[in-house]
């Protein structure tokens, strides 16, 4: 059971009829195995509070969409994940957040080592200015990986085919990333982050510099992915949310207004705020 | 609730409900003067109801037509897309009503070439109480009161009642007097498609329903001995 904020809403606890007469919903389709729990987060910038006690359970393999109007808090939310916050002056983070169990924000934890685990995917493209295998090899390379080069040609290729590039690269691997088109370059940056094995992939807006084909090839490879990662992504776009996610968590100035699957915040949210943004109502 | 941010999308939400609440206008009226026209032996009303069906079958086209446009330019979600599915359905189901209204016109213009049978008594009050019925519904509808749907959806079994009394009536008298099978038979049929709009009534219950909570009903409520589909046990 989530625990969330006092002015969230607990999907299951209202019942408009007597029981006997309502049908139940369908089941999650997803692991019930937590994978991120965070508990009363709060992050400040300087004086400015950004997130007021976010408190919610991510599945692992499944991928949890993050909604809202832009400056509720939904990327600070993210960027708490792999402690990107950290490296914003003055930000702080208070409230306890964790991944599998462990505290991430704990004195031992190097956000070096974390950010292995916790892989990121950002709006833009942004390969390196090496050659499409260098930019797959990198991660690998300095985390020690690979024992020969055999082994990290095999890393690379894998890492390539899951995010369904090998094909297009594969003749072409000494060529420079930034010479692919904007989604191959996403999915470049995708293979990236998957070769260093991860347990979490977070995406800030993966699609929002690509057009609709393009789109679609990364919602794709992001429902593969789905199936050995933990993948929480932040979208603008309501109907990428209701396409790829199997939850949705809907943030409003800095709230955490409502979480569930994502069929149900689509078709019934509990929330009159939620339901809102989604019909368009205000944002 | 709020307008949306785009100013026509709120318009044709509006304008899809709208036609719904028009076509069930168009319905109702069909349906009470179709039982009128039973009960007062009145051809003329009869053919007009005929007539009118074609007005119904055209709204329907016409709701149909608005839910794909919304569904397809618009991409409705939460209270939106129920708003635009419950229209829809809606829509099918009022069109039924009006087939059966039409239908009972039709068996009205037959029955009419025989001689009265008091039976059209039983028929009016069966016939009032489904007209009660689709007016409620409609009601709920405009008003989108789930509670009155749900009032609606639980006395159609008051409905099936009322048909498995008119049942043995309409048998009793065939047995006693031969020379009324015919009318008769087409009484039966004028009071099995009354029961039918009651069916309808409870689908758009359940519309209701949904549109307004976002849950569905369940459909199978457990009947009191369900007759209304075969003669009831015990009669020969």
């Amino acid at each position: 059971m989530e625990r969330m904020s006092p002015d969230s809403t607990e999907r299951g606890a209202v019942q408009l009829m007597p029981p006997p007469m309502m049908r139940a919903h369908a089941g999650e389709v997803v692991s019930a195995r937590t994978k991120v729990s965070a508990r009363d987060v709060r992050v400040f910038y300087g004086e400015k509070q950004a997130l007021f006690d976010v408190s919610i359970d991510i599945p692992d393999r499944a991928v949890t969409a993050l909604i809202g109007p832009s400056g509720c808090g939904k990327t600070t939310f993210l960027r708490c994940i792999n402690r990107m916050n950290d490296t914003i002056e003055g930000a702080r983070v208070e409230g306890t957040l964790e991944i599998e169990g462990k505290n991430i924000y704990a004195r031992s934890v190097d956000p070096v080592i974390l950010r292995t685990r916790v892989g990121m995917v950002f709006q833009k493209p942004n390969p390196f200015p090496k050659s499409i295998f260098e930019n797959v090899a990198y991660g690998p390379r300095i985390h020690g990986m690979a024992k020969s080069k055999a082994k990290l040609q095999e890393i690379v290729e894998q890492a390539l085919r899951r995010a369904s590039l090998w094909d297009e690269v594969k003749d072409r691997l000494d060529q420079s990333g930034t010479s692919l088109s904007g989604g191959q370059q996403q999915r470049l940056v995708i293979a990236r982050t998957v070769a260093v094995n991860p347990d979490i992939i977070l995406m800030d807006e993966p699609c929002s510099a690509l057009d609709p084909i393009a789109t679609a090839k990364i919602e794709e490879l992001i429902d593969d992915l789905r199936r050995n990662f933990c993948i929480i992504i932040v979208t603008h776009s309501m109907a990428q949310a209701a396409r790829v996610s199997q939850r949705t968590a809907f943030f409003h100035l800095g709230h955490l207004v409502e979480t569930g699957p994502t069929e149900e915040i689509f078709t019934n949210p509990r929330d009159s705020r939620t339901q809102d943004y989604i019909t368009g109502r205000f944002g | 609730m709020p307008e949306h941010t785009v100013k026509a999308y709120s318009e044709e939400l509006e304008a899809l409900s709208s036609e719904v609440a028009r076509m069930g206008g168009i319905a109702e009226s069909a349906f009470s003067d179709s039982l009128a026209a039973v009960v007062r032996r009145d051809t003329r009303l009869a053919r007009e109801v005929v007539a009118r069906d074609e007005k119904i079958d055209e709204a329907q086209r016409e709701i149909e037509h608005r839910a794909i446009r919304l569904m397809a330019l618009r991409h409705p979600y939460a209270n939106d897309l129920r708003q635009v599915l419950s229209a829809w359905r809606i829509g099918i189901d009022l069109e039924r009503v009006g087939d059966l209204a039409k239908n009972i016109a039709k068996r009205t213009k037959v029955i009419n070439e025989f001689d009265p049978i008091d039976l059209t008594q039983s028929i009016e009050s069966m016939g009032k109480f489904a007209s009660i019925q689709l007016k409620a519904v409609l009601d709920a509808y405009s008003s989108r009161d789930a509670k009155a749907a749900v009032g609606v959806w639980s006395h159609d079994e008051d409905i099936d009642r009322h048909y498995n009394a008119l049942f043995r009536e309409l048998l009793t008298y065939m047995m006693e007097d031969p020379r009324t099978i015919g009318p008769c038979a087409h009484l039966l049929f004028v009071a099995k498609n009354i029961e039918r709009i009651g069916d309808h009534c409870t689908n758009i219950a359940e519309q209701v329903h949904y549109l307004v909570t976002g849950e569905e009903l369940i459909r199978d409520r457990p009947k009191r001995g369900d007759v209304a589909a075969a003669p009831p046990a015990g009669e020969p």
